[in-house]
């Protein structure tokens, strides 16, 4: 009898048993391209994906399957892929259910490059996108139209930290017949798994809080298992007939993976945004120690939410955990082990104030990732928004003066130091 | 594909090809809750190998609409009646957990019908725990994952599977959310009740092949093994993985079915 292992010792060894043939505990990086067939009649079922096995790394690599089958088990999940970025996970998931002449509702208030995607690439594919308030159950419903094909959104947004009310949505979403696909880069599967809640398929930013350490860049599909693709005329790319494999429909051959499978046959073959072995070897070295690192982000955000709110530099803070949020109390429902370890405040002095601030200070990082062990600074306005017109980033819910952190594993006590360095810069400009 | 059967939609998996009788047929039949999709990679895997598969949902089960079948010996005939309607008579008859029930009591009312049997974690008799039956009836989807997580060996636990990022649990259980939400019961009530097993069992003429697996908790592999006893020429075979275990061991268990095939014809 199989045994149901918890969240820390899947985190830890899901996806692998120690190898056969050498013993070896640790995940071997298959750095690998390719893998001998046995016979003929061998690679035959493998390229017709009769039955499941590695060809070329570009579609499957035993070491990237580990990490996959890793984050299936955590987010309780029915199967994943991984892949190059967050961003070919977004790729990959819009191109393996939309065509030309399909519509997208997403949330306006999301990570930059999600929003460019939507609105300025697809279209030239006929690919169209409504975007709405994510904290607006009524306004997603209002958007979805016959030819919706997917309503996205982020658990929790970046940087204005909106949290999705996805129990709620993810109804509106099933009455609909439409799948809900969400980025949850900023909770992990450790503070909160959307399947749980409803939704139906997951995205993923390895490169964050999964991996941890801000050394492998890497994405991920996670696919619940958990929607009915079943209506041809709606999804045709899943239940109609594939162009390759002899005209299956991956719906009938493979329900719950159905997604999965099309994404293995189409997306990996066709536009090949595989990870490395080796990335997706760190990348699972991250996930090894992700119950007790967000544990420690949580206790650290907690600590210096409180440290800016009482400064008196310090002219907002913004954090789903504080009673000040406006999603607080959706927050406390679906995230309560805390939402996350980025934080977005603003200093007084306004955009100049943010600038020297973020220059002053020595331990914080001054970069554009999040979810490093590390703690993290950037100013949204000057970086990763600075495509937004003045009136984008009104409706994403971002200002001039926005500074936004992400919490790392010091010293409380230094990280608090490090900002007092910061702010005493701050204090020499504004007198 | 899809056809109209006993007027109610049916589906019948075929591995991707048509159905040709002029070939031998390789029917897979299911076992409690599950359906077509039980045999993933063994449907397209023979269907490209010269053989003509069919894996049909049984009623209730998969895309399958239709009354559910409330015993095994009425699953028999609907399958019975399936070969009828499909014009089949070249038929090799695989079936898993309770589809070995069925086949059984098909090869019983029926002789002479098949031209072969091959039991997949099978037994000539399932009984089945009452709590299990009961929490099917009070919480369908607890009942599947508890059939899961006992089905499935090590390789469920530790999510390692040889199809690249899938994960046993999860597919398992939405294989099983995929059906009528009373199905589980109807079906574990219907192993539970079917006594013939024995008798059926010593009406069994043709050659046999019989794959079980070390850690079945769902139907033992000390029953298994009396089943095989019974059997006058039946090719015994063992793998180290839980019931599920054309999942679990799907190459190992499609070369013994092609090894038995070869022999067969």
């Amino acid at each position: 009898m199989s045994e149901n292992y918890k969240f820390d010792t899947l985190s830890l060894h899901a996806g692998h048993t120690p190898d056969k043939e050498t013993g070896s505990r640790a995940v071997p990086i298959y750095q690998t391209t390719s893998y001998v067939f046995k016979d003929t009649e061998e690679a035959a079922a493998l390229y017709n994906m009769e039955i499941g096995g590695h060809l070329y790394s570009r579609i499957s690599n035993p070491t990237v399957a580990a990490l996959e089958q890793r984050l299936a088990a955590l987010e309780g999940g029915s199967s994943a892929i991984a892949c190059s970025s967050g961003m070919a996970a977004m790729h990959l998931v819009v191109t393996a259910l939309c065509s030309s002449g399909d519509h997208i509702v997403a949330s306006s208030k999301m990570y930059g490059a999600n929003i460019n995607l939507l609105q300025h690439t697809m279209p030239r594919f006929g690919v169209t996108t409504d975007f709405v308030d994510p904290n607006d159950p009524n306004a997603i419903e209002k958007a979805i139209k016959p030819n919706t094909k997917i309503v996205f959104g982020e658990v929790i947004g970046n940087p204005g930290l909106d949290i999705m009310d996805v129990p709620t949505i993810a109804k509106i979403c099933k009455n609909k017949g439409v799948p809900l696909v969400l980025d949850a880069t900023f909770n992990t599967p450790f503070l909160m798994q959307p399947f749980a809640h409803g939704a139906n398929i997951i995205i993923h930013s390895l490169t964050k809080w999964l991996g941890g350490h801000g050394i492998a860049i890497g994405g991920a599909v996670v696919n619940g298992g958990n929607f009915d693709w079943g209506d041809k005329e709606k999804f045709p790319t899943i239940s109609g007939d594939h162009f390759a494999l002899g005209g299956i429909s991956f719906w009938e051959e493979f329900g719950p993976a159905a997604l999965t499978m099309k994404i293995r046959a189409e997306g990996m073959y066709n536009f090949g945004p595989s990870i490395s072995p080796t990335n997706a070897f760190y990348l699972m070295q991250g996930i090894e120690t992700l119950p007790l690192r967000m544990k420690k982000h949580m206790e650290n955000t907690h600590e210096l939410l409180s440290f800016l709110q009482d400064h008196e530099l310090v002219e907002w803070v913004k954090h789903p955990d504080l009673e000040t949020h406006p999603d607080h109390l959706v927050a406390k429902k679906i995230l309560p082990k805390g939402s996350g370890s980025v934080v977005v405040f603003g200093i007084k002095g306004g955009r100049k104030a943010g600038q020297t601030f973020i220059e002053s200070v020595q331990l914080a990082s001054h970069l554009a990732n999040v979810g490093d062990a590390k703690t993290l600074l950037i100013h949204p306005g000057s970086t990763t928004h600075s495509h937004l017109s003045a009136e984008a980033m009104k409706v994403s819910g971002l200002t001039e003066d926005m500074i936004r952190l992400s919490v790392g594993l010091e010293d409380i006590d230094d990280i608090k130091k490090d900002f007092e360095k910061g702010f005493r810069a701050v204090s020499k400009l504004i007198k | 594909m899809f056809i109209n059967f006993k007027g109610f939609k049916t589906y019948i998996n075929t591995g991707g090809k048509k159905v040709d009788k002029n070939k031998t047929t390789l029917c897979f039949i299911h076992g409690s809750g599950q359906n077509h999709l039980s045999f993933v990679q063994q449907s397209r895997y023979f269907a490209n190998k010269g053989y003509s598969v069919i894996i049909p949902d049984l009623p209730g089960h998969g895309f399958s609409e239709g009354k559910p079948c409330i015993s095994i010996e009425e699953s028999a005939e609907w399958i019975f009646d399936l070969f009828k309607e499909l014009n089949l008579n070249d038929v090799v008859y695989l079936g898993h957990s309770q589809g070995c029930l069925t086949g059984l009591e098909l090869n019983n009312n029926h002789p002479k019908l098949l031209k072969g049997m091959i039991f997949i974690a099978g037994s000539n008799i399932i009984p089945v725990n009452q709590f299990l039956i009961d929490l099917a009836s009070k919480d369908f989807k607890k009942a599947y994952k508890m059939m899961v997580t006992w089905g499935h060996g090590k390789d469920g636990a530790m999510f390692t599977n040889n199809m690249p990022g899938h994960a046993h649990f999860g597919e398992g259980f939405n294989i099983m959310n995929m059906n009528n939400d009373k199905i589980l019961k109807i079906d574990l009530e219907a192993c539970n009740k079917y006594d013939s097993g024995i008798e059926a069992t010593k009406r069994i003429d043709i050659p046999t092949l019989a794959v079980l697996a070390k850690f079945d908790q769902m139907t033992p592999l000390k029953s298994g093994q009396k089943f095989v006893d019974l059997l006058d020429n039946c090719d015994l075979k063992i793998l180290d993985c839980g019931h599920f275990l054309q999942a679990e061991r799907p190459k190992e268990l499609n070369i013994f079915i092609s090894s038995y095939l070869r022999k067969l014809n």
